[in-house]
């Protein structure tokens, strides 16, 4: 019977169950120290003299003097320090490494740093410093928009956002071989390995990660470990001893990433009739006080930015700037859900100002097959805009609503979204993963670097394999990647694990067949012994991008979406309460439909989180709700019911036809449930979309 | 992970035996019952006692008694889940079992006690930090610090009374029984608060809460409501509690009320303007907004919790408002 398709247990699931499954703060080392962050507290100066006041025996102390290798955080540039030498950028920067046997004594140490406050700045509109830009044109749009019908233009703002993965960060250095092996909650182990290699100043194999059971990651896993995984190693490096450094809930929301805050113009040209003509469109992210990934999440959203739409003249214009707060950095969606809100939120606005229905206007406008989106990319057979559109349409009986709920306190309200699966432009080239087979006493185990961080990645791997084998699901193993012997498939982030992992595990799977023949893996291995294929990703045909002029096929597939949101407006207090959802998301092929089904609910839920409730409180740098009573996400009864539709239009680049399913779901339902309460007769144009907030867009409209 | 500091712990079986350990102990002990707040609080090192009674194995303090008739008895030591699940007090004193059932989630619900929730630490989001953020801040006059972040020329704290039961317990009349090696005395619940942000209680620290009186209802003599105000459905503290008990003469019209509101002050704050708006009428739409403005204007909440200051004050009139709407609604 095929895996692919249906709802198999989990690889992970009995030890996850029955709590046998270890996560790194379960591990114990003998001799193992515990370590502790020193931070600053202001978001910019120079330190000017720290002063260690406690009795120093028993610890191992660490500053920016005690990097064995370069004091960088080895990502995109090199400028952020591992610890601060005199400059300070932003609150909770590390300065000085604690490592102690005893936990208590270790938290009683006690540091006075002195410093030199110099005049922070926090508005990213009036930042000079410049951390990445770029532009994507398509046509003329200056001359577009002169002949247009109808211009519409609107600023859209959306906040930080935390992650809020179960497990905080955390990790365990432990010298050996005349190294260190770094074990962590993570997502990329090979990210780390490089960050290592160039911190520690260590060869290639003197330095191996291994992922332990992860609690969860949604990007915030992505390119932190690295920072957490060299403090740790540098102390146990020094003190030749274990090292556990395991961030508290509070430390992880005070010094982590977070998804970017944005600001957004659009001004559109249309015809009378409702076609888009021209798209001029600025985007702003603030990237904080670093380079981290900024680049790249300003490049997913600038090429999300024009939402799934044709229109011949289309101009981006895309910054990040720095700022003085902890560096933002990825997060599920990666630019996308910022752009995709204020360009659904824009469409809608449109729809009123021609008097159109908002769905017919995303109908005439919706990508088809053969049109180019807004980097001149041809999209395939496989768009389903418009048809994701229509079936939401109906499921949700929007056009019957839309009037019965007209001046009751209900609104509905849509969104029609996409999402490029797998790195942006020429990322996979340039990565070139691997993913290896190798055959057991069971059947075959798969060897990549992917992390299974909850999405279930071991699982859906396993089915893919199983099916292009031809063996039972059973029969293939699977476990945590360890950089000493899996091949670097690179990061699991940008919905890239199915469609292009898988589509190197497929591979293999075929390779494997041809040299073992009708043979059972298992009967080939005790005949043989081990037999390893391993297979490098190959570039789809066909598929051309150019980085400078930000021209060409951004990505190998997207996948479509479109959700209806439904909500209830209090008329004295405003509050919102969003009463059902409909998701109609097409992701190619579901390997795993009770799975996709999850993703596509959780990421509902976190995007309804983040359109109505989840504010990060920043005061003078630092954020102030940083605990979870305070920084509030949506429980189960703050969700409403969901009907989940899962399409497959397969796509030709990914194994059985899957695309990306990871990130999508969070791009929707901000705009969805905005353009609910615009239903609702309130202009917000910014989220959370507090009580608050829209009260204060009440008295402007009224 | 936040730890416990370490503490010696004690379960006595017997009344007796609780209040005479905990004064051996004096003065850093504390008694705990269900410890959802007491334990957070130490892990924060709000709260450091170096004893610590367990109340939850005295028999005594978990029964439930009477009847509405004659009025209930409810041990201190009785969970919100058991309280709100109550059939008599679900039917007889639905604002109390509505105010136990709002608490937080069925997890905590199931730990945590009426008595404990009746004696709830005041919150601010300045206080209830961990360590190290308090540190950072150098802490505030409730704990280890000298002044006041929300209003840093103030001499007291303004932390805020966040229990959901204690403006029920205030609006119903209720009474409570506390006792000590000095003594057992029974006293209304509104005398057993202040309005200060660090002593917050009438009490003395030695004085176990042994159980909470309802008092008798008959058929419509009186009816009472609790509505709270919070960002999500689940979890969080009042931002705003309101809880009244209007009384009803004969004819059906209002012979005496009282409207609490929780959440806006240290302690709960009854607003007897806002009865007296009420007093004499059947509760019609303009007596309602009456007493609805009556509670807005002297509603003074602190910029401590979650929502915006003008926003919650402005809650303050539609949630009075409401709650006496569903006093009128259960009395047709
Ligand atoms: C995440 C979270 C959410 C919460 N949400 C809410 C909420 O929405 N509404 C709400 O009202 N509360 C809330 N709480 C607070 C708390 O859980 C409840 O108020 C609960 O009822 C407290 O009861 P307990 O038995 O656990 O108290 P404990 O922690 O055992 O005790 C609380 C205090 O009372 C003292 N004490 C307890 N029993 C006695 C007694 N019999 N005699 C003398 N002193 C005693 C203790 O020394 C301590 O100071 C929340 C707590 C958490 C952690
Ligand atoms: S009100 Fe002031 S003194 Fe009281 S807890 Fe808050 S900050 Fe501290």
């Amino acid at each position: 019977m095929p895996a692919v398709g249906t709802n198999v247990p989990r690889k992970d699931s009995t030890e996850k169950v029955t709590g046998t499954a270890r996560y790194v703060d379960d591990l114990v080392f003998p001799g193992m120290l515990h370590a502790r962050t020193i931070r600053s507290t202001i978001p910019r100066g120079r330190i000017r003299d720290v002063r260690l006041s406690f009795d120093r025996a028993g610890f191992t102390i660490i500053d920016h003097r005690d990097v064995t290798g370069r004091n960088v955080v080895a990502l995109i540039e090199d400028d952020q320090p591992l610890l601060a030498e005199r400059e300070i950028r932003h609150v909770a920067e590390p300065i000085l490494l604690l490592a102690h046997e005893d936990l208590d004594t270790l938290r009683r140490a006690r540091v006075d740093i002195d410093y030199e406050p110099l005049e922070p700045l926090f508005d990213p509109t009036r930042s000079t410093q410049l951390l990445k830009d770029l532009r994507i044109v398509k046509g003329d749009v200056e001359q577009a928009l002169a002949g247009a019908e109808v211009v519409v233009e609107g600023e859209y703002r959306t906040g930080h956002q935390e992650q809020l993965y179960i497990e905080p960060n955390g990790v365990i250095a432990v010298p050996e071989n005349g190294g260190v092996t770094v074990h962590g909650s993570l997502q990329c182990p090979f990210y780390v390995h490089k960050a290592l290699r160039i911190a520690l100043g260590l060869p290639d194999d003197r330095i191996r990660v291994v992922q332990t059971e992860t609690g969860g990651g949604f990007g915030g896993k992505e390119e932190y470990p690295s920072v957490i995984a060299a403090h740790a190693a540098l102390l146990a490096l020094k003190a030749k001893r274990p090292v556990k450094l395991i961030y508290d809930r509070l430390e992880d929301m005070l010094a982590t990433t977070k998804r970017h805050p944005s600001i957004v113009r659009h001004r559109t040209g249309v015809t009378r009739d409702g076609r888009l003509v021209a798209m001029d469109i600025e985007v702003l992210m603030d990237g904080g006080a670093y380079v981290t990934l900024s680049p790249v999440v300003l490049s997913r959203g600038a090429i999300h930015a024009a939402g799934p739409y044709r229109c011949d003249h289309v101009r981006i214009e895309a910054r990040a700037v720095g700022t003085n707060t902890p560096p933002n950095g990825a997060f599920r969606g990666f630019g996308a859900p910022q752009t995709q809100f204020a360009v659904e939120v824009q469409m809608e606005r449109i729809a009123e100002a021609l008097s159109m229905d908002p769905a017919r206007l995303r109908e005439l406008n919706a990508l088809r097959p053969g049109d180019t989106t807004a980097t001149g990319q041809r999209v395939e057979a496989d768009c389903s805009a418009l048809q994701v559109l229509q079936q939401a349409v109906e499921r949700s009986d929007f056009h019957g609503k839309r009037e019965r709920y007209a001046g009751t306190n209900r609104g509905i309200g849509l969104s029609l979204f996409f999402h490029g699966a797998g790195f942006t432009g020429s990322g996979e080239v340039k990565l070139a993963s691997r993913a290896a087979l190798c055959t057991t006493e069971r059947g075959v185990r798969i060897l990549v670097g992917s992390a299974e961080i909850g999405q279930g990645t071991r699982t859906m791997h396993a089915q893919i394999v199983a099916d292009s084998l031809g063996i039972p699901y059973e029969d293939v193993e699977t476990g945590l990647p360890d950089t000493s012997n899996v091949p670097d498939s690179g990061p699991t982030v940008a919905s890239r694990t199915c469609m292009v992992v898988g589509g190197i595990l497929q591979r293999c799977a075929s390779d494997l067949r041809e040299r073992i023949g009708d043979m059972h893996p298992r009967e080939h291995f005790t005949k043989h012994g081990a037999t390893v294929v391993t297979k490098e990703y190959e570039p789809p045909h066909g598929i051309a991008w150019d980085d400078d002029t930000y021209r060409g096929d951004a990505y190998a597939t997207y996948a479509w979406a479109c959700d209806v949101a439904e909500v209830e407006m209090d008329p004295d207090t405003y509050e919102i309460r969003p009463i059902h959802f409909t998701a109609v998301q097409d992701i190619g092929k579901a390997i795993h439909p009770v799975l996709v089904a999850g993703q596509i609910e959780g990421g509902t839920a976190q995007g309804i989180g983040y359109a109505l409730i989840e504010e990060v409180v920043m005061r003078e740098g630092a954020m102030a709700n940083a605990q979870m009573t305070n920084y509030l996400v949506p429980t189960t009864l703050d969700t409403p019911t969901m009907d989940v539709v899962i399409v497959e239009t397969p796509s030709h680049h990914g194994p059985f036809g899957a695309k990306g399913v990871g990130e999508m779901p969070i791009d929707g339902p901000a705009p969805a449930i905005v353009n609910a309460i615009r239903h609702l007769g309130l202009d917000i144009r910014q989220i959370p979309a507090t009580p608050e907030r829209i009260a204060e867009a009440a008295c402007v409209s009224a | 992970m936040l730890r416990l500091p370490r503490f010696t712990y004690h379960e006595p079986t017997t009344v007796g035996e609780a209040v005479r350990l905990f004064t051996e102990a004096m003065p850093d002990v504390a008694y705990v019952a269900g410890g959802t707040d007491l334990y957070p609080n130490m892990k924060r090192r709000q709260q450091t006692p170096a004893t610590v009674i367990a109340l939850h194995r005295i028999p005594e303090l978990r029964a439930i008694a009477g009847t509405p008739e004659s009025g209930m008895t409810i041990g201190a030591c009785v969970t919100l889940t058991e309280l709100a699940a109550h059939e008599a007090v679900r039917l007889r004193y639905p604002a109390v079992s509505h105010a136990a059932h709002v608490v937080s989630t069925p997890i905590l619900r199931n730990m945590g006690t009426i008595g404990g929730n009746l004696l709830l630490d005041t919150r601010c989001n300045y206080y209830d930090q961990n360590y190290e953020w308090r540190k950072a801040i150098n802490f505030c006059m409730k704990r280890d610090g000298e002044i006041c972040w929300v209003a840093p020329s103030s001499p007291r704290c303004w932390a805020v009374q966040s229990s959901d039961g204690v403006p029920v317990a205030v609006a119903l009349g209720a009474d409570v029984t506390v006792t000590s090696v000095r003594g057992t005395r029974r006293l209304p619940a509104a005398g057993l608060y202040r309005n200060d942000g660090i002593q917050y209680l009438e009490k003395g620290p030695d004085e176990l809460l042994v159980a909470y009186h309802l008092p008798p209802v008959r058929d419509g003599d009186w009816r009472a409501t609790y509505r709270k105000l919070r960002r999500r459905d689940a979890f969080d503290f009042p931002v705003l509690g309101v809880a009244a008990r209007v009384d009803f003469a004969r004819d059906g019209s209002v012979s005496a009320a009282r409207i609490v509101l929780g959440a806006v002050a240290s302690y709960p704050q009854e607003i007897s303007a806002a009865a007296d708006a009420i007093i004499g009428t059947r509760l019609d739409e303009g007596a309602i907004g009456a007493a609805a403005d009556a509670a807005y204007r002297p509603a003074k909440p602190m910029d401590n919790t979650d929502f915006t200051l003008a926003w919650r004050k402005e809650m303050v009139r539609v949630h009075v408002q409401r709650a006496l709407q569903d006093i009128r609604a259960q009395n047709t």
